[in-house]
Parts: C-alpha cells; sequence; structure tokens
C-alpha cells in the first residue's frame, strides 16, 4: 500500500512538488489575511493621494476601517495611490464619499468601483453635470453599492472616532454652483481634529464660521488653493498645524500665490501634492507625523 | 495609383521567371520546373489578388483635414487606456470606409452604438503606422472629435454577447487583482496589451517576453482540453466536437482576431477535424493551410503585420530547428525539472527564427531573454489555468474567485517582477540589418537544419 503511494508519487513528482507548495503558501496567505482583519493599528493615517488636478484623501481609522473621500479625476492614478497603500489582497473599502459630483472628484471613483468591493457610497445626494457622471452611477448600480444621502449635523462613528458633516443644509444643497453643495466633513479621532473642504468658497466658509469657534489639527486646503476660497478671516479661527493642498498641472494658477501667503500668514505647515506626492500623516494622539512621496 | 508600377514591375519580372521555367522544364524534361512554374503563377495571383484588395481600400470614401460632420458605427470593442478609449468607425453614408478615434475617458461607447461626430480626420502618419492601420482596414484618425450617442446595438448580436461576456471576464479579474496584476493575466489569458503601462510594455520587449501576452497555440489548447473534457461527459463525440470548434471560433472574435491566435485555432480545428474523420495530421500542412487562409482573409496580413510574420517563423522555428538543435547538442527528451529543458529548447529555437524580425521592426534583440523565458515559462500554464477558474469562480462567487486569486497574485508578481528584472539585465544590440544580411542568417538557419536532419538519418540507417 505505502509503497504503492511512494511509486505513485515518484511518477508524479513535479506535480506533487507544485501541489505541496502551492498549499504551503495558501496557507501563509490565509493566516496573513486572517492576522491582518485582527490587526489593531491605533495610528490614525490619513493619506492625501497624488492624483494630478483633483482631490481624493484616504483615511485609516484606528482599527483600520478604511474611508475614501473623492477619486480624483478620470486618469486611474488612484488606482496605484491606493495599491502603495493598501495590501494586494485586500480588495475591500469601508466607505466612498464623493464631496460633490465634479469631475475632479468622482472621475477615479469608477475605477475604485470597478476594481474594489465598498461598503456603501455617500454623497450629497446632487446629481452631476458631466457626462461621466452616468457611467458612475451606473458602475455603483451594478455592484449594488448601498447609497447613503447625507446633509449637515449627520454624523458616521466607528469607537472613538466621528466624521461630522458640516454642510451643506437644506438652502446650500439647492445652490445653483456645486462646490456651495460639498459635503464638509469634520473629522474627530486620536485627539485630533480634521476638516475636509472639498471646494468650497468664502461664501460657504463664512456660513461655516457660525458653527464653527475651535481651532483644527489638520485642513484639507478647499478648492486645490484657489484664491476665491480660504480668506483670512477663516483660516485664524481655524488656525490649522498642518494645511494639506491636493493640485496637480492646472491652467487656473493653483495653489494661488495669495492662498499660500494666508496660510503661512497663521503658522500652517504647508504640503502639496504636486511636490510631495501621496503625503501620509501618521496620529497617534500625541503627534502627527508628516511622510511625503510615499 | 502609386502602387500601379511596382505591381507591374513584379507581374513582369514573375512572367518571364515562369517562362524560363516553362522552357528549363522542354529543355531538361525535369518536374521541378513544372511545380516552379505553376508556383510562379501563383505568386502572380497572389500580387493582383493584393493590389485589387488594395484599391479596394482606397476607394472608401474619406473626408481628411476639414472639420466635418459624419456618423457611424463602432465595429470594435473599444479598448481603454488610463485617460482614454478607443474606438473604431465605420463611416455610414455618405461616406464610407473604417476610422480610428479617440475619445474622452467617459462617457464609455461599446460595440454597437451609433454615433454623431463633428471633427478632423487626418491621415495617419508616419509612413509604418499608416501600413500597420491599413492592415487593420482603417484608413483615418481623429483625435477627440465632439461626439453623441445616437443609437446602440447597431452591430452584430452573436459579437455584442461575447465582447460582453470578455469584458465581464476582465472584471472578475480586476475585482480581485490589483492593477498590474490583473492586466497581465488579462493578456495572458484573452491577449491585449492596451492597459498596460507603457514602462511594462517596454520591460516585456527589453526581456523578450511580449509573445507572453500575443494569444497562441497555449490558450486554444487549454479551451480545447477544458471544453472538450466537459462536454465529453455529457455529449455525444460528433456533438462535442462541433461545439468546441464553435467555442474556438467565439474566442477568435472575443479577443479581436489577432494574427497569432487565428493561426493557431485553424491548427487546432484541423487537429480536431483529422481526429474526428481518422486521418493522420501533417503539421507542415496545416501551417501552409493556415496561412492561405489568413493570407486570402487579409493579404496584407504577409507583410504588414509583425505579428503574423513572428507567429509562423517561431512555429516554424519549433517545428523544423528545435529537434535538429537537440539532436546537436544531444540533449535527452525528458522535459526536466518544471519542464525546463522543454522551455529551454522551445525558446532558443523560436527565438532564433525571430530574432531578425524582431531587431529590424523594434530595434532589439536580447540572448538574456532566453533565460527570462525558461524561468517564466515553466509557470505560464498554471497562471492561464487559474485565470480561467478565476473567471468561472466569480461567477459562483466573488470569495471563492478573491481565495484563487491569491495564488495567482503570487505567480503574477513573480512573473512580473523577473520581466522587470531582465528589462534591466538586457544586452540589447540594435545596429540596423541589412536584407542581405537577414538572406545569409536565413540561409544557415536552414543549412544547420537540414544538415543536422541529414547526419541523424545517415547514422540511422548505417
Amino acid at each position: 500500500m505505502l509503497d504503492e503511494i511512494i511509486l505513485k508519487l515518484k511518477r508524479h513528482k513535479n506535480k506533487a512538488i507544485i501541489l505541496v507548495v502551492a498549499l504551503v503558501v495558501l496557507d501563509f496567505l490565509i493566516f496573513w489575511q486572517i492576522s491582518g482583519e485582527g490587526r489593531t493599528n491605533r495610528d490614525l493615517r490619513i493619506y492625501f493621494l497624488d492624483v494630478g488636478q483633483g482631490d481624493s484623501e484616504l483615511v485609516l481609522l484606528p482599527g483600520g476601517v478604511k474611508v475614501l473621500i473623492d477619486g480624483g479625476p478620470p486618469n486611474s492614478r488612484i488606482l496605484g495611490n491606493l495599491e502603495k497603500i493598501i495590501l494586494p489582497t485586500d480588495r475591500y473599502i469601508d466607505l466612498v464619499m464623493m464631496s460633490h459630483p465634479q469631475l475632479d472628484h468622482f472621475g477615479g471613483l469608477i475605477d475604485v468601483f470597478k476594481r474594489y468591493r465598498v461598503g456603501a457610497f455617500l454623497t450629497n445626494g446632487r446629481k452631476g453635470e458631466a457626462q461621466a457622471f452616468a457611467d458612475l452611477e451606473k458602475i455603483i448600480e451594478e455592484n449594488s453599492v448601498k447609497t447613503v444621502v447625507l446633509a449637515k449635523n449627520d454624523v458616521i462613528r466607528y469607537e472613538n472616532n466621528h466624521f461630522k458633516i458640516i454642510s451643506p443644509d437644506k438652502n446650500t444643497l439647492q445652490a445653483k454652483e456645486l462646490n456651495d453643495t460639498v459635503l464638509v466633513a469634520e473629522l474627530t479621532s486620536n485627539n485630533s481634529k480634521t476638516l475636509f473642504t472639498g471646494d468650497i468658497g468664502v461664501n460657504i466658509e463664512e456660513e461655516l464660521l457660525k458653527v464653527f469657534n475651535s481651532p483644527i489639527d489638520i485642513l484639507k486646503v478647499a478648492h486645490h488653493g484657489s484664491k476665491y476660497s480660504s480668506f483670512g478671516g477663516f483660516l485664524e479661527v481655524l488656525n490649522p498645524k498642518v494645511a494639506v493642498i491636493e493640485v496637480g498641472k492646472n491652467s487656473y494658477g493653483h495653489p494661488t500665490a495669495e492662498v499660500l501667503k494666508r496660510l503661512e500668514g497663521v503658522g500652517s505647515k504647508i504640503f502639496r501634492t504636486d511636490l510631495d506626492g501621496i503625503i501620509e500623516l501618521i496620529i497617534d494622539g500625541q503627534t502627527i507625523k508628516v511622510l511625503k512621496n510615499i | 495609383m502609386a502602387s500601379f508600377w511596382p505591381v507591374a514591375l513584379i507581374v513582369l519580372i514573375t512572367f518571364l521567371a515562369a517562362l524560363i521555367f516553362f522552357l528549363l522544364f522542354i529543355f531538361e524534361e525535369k518536374k521541378i520546373f513544372v511545380w516552379l512554374t505553376v508556383l510562379v503563377f501563383f505568386a502572380v495571383i497572389g500580387a493582383l489578388y493584393y493590389a485589387w484588395d488594395d484599391l479596394n481600400f482606397r476607394s472608401a470614401n474619406v473626408v481628411f483635414g476639414k472639420k466635418t460632420d459624419f456618423k457611424g458605427v463602432i465595429v470594435n470593442d473599444p479598448s481603454l487606456k488610463a485617460g482614454s478609449q478607443e474606438i473604431v468607425l465605420k463611416l455610414s453614408q455618405p461616406y464610407s470606409g473604417n476610422i480610428l478615434i479617440k475619445l474622452a475617458r467617459y462617457p464609455e461607447f461599446h460595440y454597437g452604438d451609433e454615433l454623431n461626430l463633428n471633427g478632423i480626420i487626418k491621415k495617419p502618419e508616419p509612413a509604418g503606422y499608416e501600413r500597420y492601420l491599413a492592415k487593420e482596414k482603417i484608413r483615418g484618425i481623429s483625435s477627440f472629435p465632439k461626439v453623441e450617442l445616437i443609437g446602440s446595438n447597431r452591430g452584430s448580436g452573436i459579437k455584442a454577447a461575447l465582447f460582453e461576456f470578455k469584458n465581464k471576464i476582465i472584471g472578475s479579474f480586476q475585482k480581485v487583482l490589483p492593477q498590474k496584476e490583473s492586466a497581465f493575466l488579462t493578456g495572458l489569458t484573452l491577449g491585449g496589451r492596451s492597459e498596460f503601462s507603457q514602462e511594462f510594455k517596454n520591460a516585456m520587449q527589453l526581456s523578450g517576453t511580449t509573445h507572453l501576452v500575443a494569444l497562441s497555440g497555449y490558450n486554444i489548447t487549454i479551451i480545447v482540453w477544458a471544453v472538450m473534457g466537459l462536454l465529453a461527459y455529457f455529449l455525444s463525440k460528433r456533438l462535442s466536437f462541433l461545439l468546441t470548434i464553435f467555442i474556438i471560433i467565439g474566442f477568435v472574435l472575443m479577443t479581436g482576431a489577432e494574427a497569432s491566435v487565428v493561426r493557431a485555432a485553424v491548427m487546432g480545428i484541423l487537429v480536431l477535424l483529422a481526429r474526428e474523420l481518422g486521418r493522420l495530421y501533417d503539421i507542415k500542412n496545416a501551417v501552409v493551410l493556415a496561412g492561405l487562409i489568413m493570407v486570402l482573409f487579409n493579404p496584407k496580413v504577409l507583410a504588414f503585420d509583425v505579428g503574423f510574420q513572428l507567429s509562423f517563423l517561431a512555429l516554424l522555428g519549433i517545428i523544423y530547428l528545435r529537434p535538429a538543435i537537440a539532436r546537436f547538442f544531444k540533449m535527452g527528451e525528458e522535459p526536466g525539472f518544471l519542464g525546463w529543458r522543454d522551455n529551454f529548447l522551445t525558446t532558443t529555437s523560436a527565438q532564433l527564427a525571430v530574432a531578425p524580425v524582431l531587431i529590424i521592426n523594434f530595434g532589439s534583440f536580447s540572448p538574456t531573454s532566453l533565460l527570462a523565458n525558461v524561468l517564466i515559462l515553466g509557470a505560464v500554464p498554471v497562471t492561464m489555468g487559474l485565470g480561467f477558474i478565476i473567471a468561472f469562480a466569480s461567477f459562483v462567487s466573488y470569495y471563492l474567485s478573491l481565495v484563487f486569486s491569491w495564488l495567482a497574485w503570487i505567480l503574477l508578481s513573480f512573473e512580473i517582477f523577473i520581466i522587470n528584472l531582465f528589462a534591466k539585465l538586457s544586452l540589447t544590440f540594435s545596429s540596423a540589418l541589412s536584407w542581405a544580411a537577414v538572406f545569409l542568417y536565413y540561409i544557415i538557419i536552414i543549412g544547420f537544419t537540414v544538415y543536422v536532419g541529414r547526419n541523424h538519418s545517415k547514422t540511422q540507417t548505417s
């Protein structure tokens, strides 16, 4: 009996070797996956992705929940960015939030929905005017991703981490200007505050000041550093320690000298995705560590 | 009518040659001269056929260099790049002919969509690109014209379904694998390089591994094997034979009918046919028949399709040169661990056969590609098999396909690593080659093959 098995094994030596190697490797991979699930990294990590002229931010909450805000323009660069951060075998993103339906914010999300499974899609509910918006709606439907419409005062909570939506309200959501409808989100996590502002302009910033009176730590600078955003009074109240401008090659003069000067005026450390590549912030509750070109 | 004089010259020369051969036959009375006469006449018929085909192609009505309104139907499966998509449009009345159009990445268009466009159609440049597009039956190109969708499903329903099926499979790879790996797996199983970065395309060329993503006998064999194996349980022999042939043809249409896969499909069908009819399969005849069918279908492939030339030369190298090399170096027929000896012999003979064509067309040929291929080829069948398993598993359950993708990921990363490594290690020599040198090279290769073959039969008889 044993001789027979050995004989058979000898005859199919190559196949047996391949099979054993494959099984061992698969074993390791499964263990890697399981241990990855339970990995309790207690740092908050915020990535400002290098997607050219457009916005895209990935937030890894303590415990590993992934929240992607915007996907940049439709140039597929977001995929290369995500693959540098997320394990190659991890194909799941918990939440994808679209700040507002403009192409330089949602274009790359179509690729994300094609290639990743997504827990839920968060939006302000407005429809985009760009032709590609129909492609986005189609891929979301094809993958039966749940869509949730958010507005002012909605909160997303995971353990002790909160995303609080502070704009738009009923009125601003109806605005003709899509930039006024941006889902502005304030993230409170690991003893830090971060404000995601999308493309808002001065008028919305003034609205925000009505509810905002405390400083924050990290600011995603509005509208790629346009001079019609980030006015002095707003920056003085927020007084961000770290200010990140997401910008690429463009014909609008972004980021403008005015905004850079205003940010310097309030003492913010400025980082730019066009110069610094992917920017990673690691927040452990005491300090903010900034890594460039990861 | 620029092509008139060369054609006339060819016809004249060949007629003269035919006359000489015929006279030789009358004086010498050797049968070979009859064959040569007939052969030369076939060359004349071929040249006329080519001229006729080219005239047809050029008679299409396209307006060049002027802003025009035009209409048409998409006849290809649009190829998607990072920031754009490329469609082939068959123009509707009053115009005719096919043009290649570059459009923004979104909205995504599909095979069979009917479009209204406004833009400038240009003649392709330089000449080499024009000849390549002419081979694809494309007259002009247009970049980012204004576009409006006015209808869909105007193409063949079968083709539309096949393309949709293919894109489902590609989608299943993209869902479980990172960008590079899924693009490479797509190339291995379904062909196509549109998703590859320029860097990776260069790396494949430098390392001499581009042929991996040209569909070939490998793919056809796997399909035949899988389909016949499955169907034989449920259906009669005759029925499963017919179905397999339909599936092969479907696969060829679905993947865009590049030269290498058409060649492999014709030869594969001949193998099946020979078995079904109880006839002997002769690979030499099969090669010639495959070539004949392809040239009849599109006479331009012979001269302007590098894929066609590479595919046939590589195959001839494997059929004739491989046994000669094996005998000359007294290598046994044992495949070796993971088939390394097998892969080494096959790669060496194929690469030797195609080297001049590679140098002329791509300006480089790397001897280190032998090692790269031996290292990769052992893993390729398993990777392709896993690719098909992932695709089918995805129809059952996403998680099932995910588990298989982990194994595929390891192999794919290994293969991509080897390709990038050997791209750096490649010793390219990129001197221009004269036609005389190419001619001499092939004379030497053929001479070697014949010499070894003769010696071998002598030692056998003695």
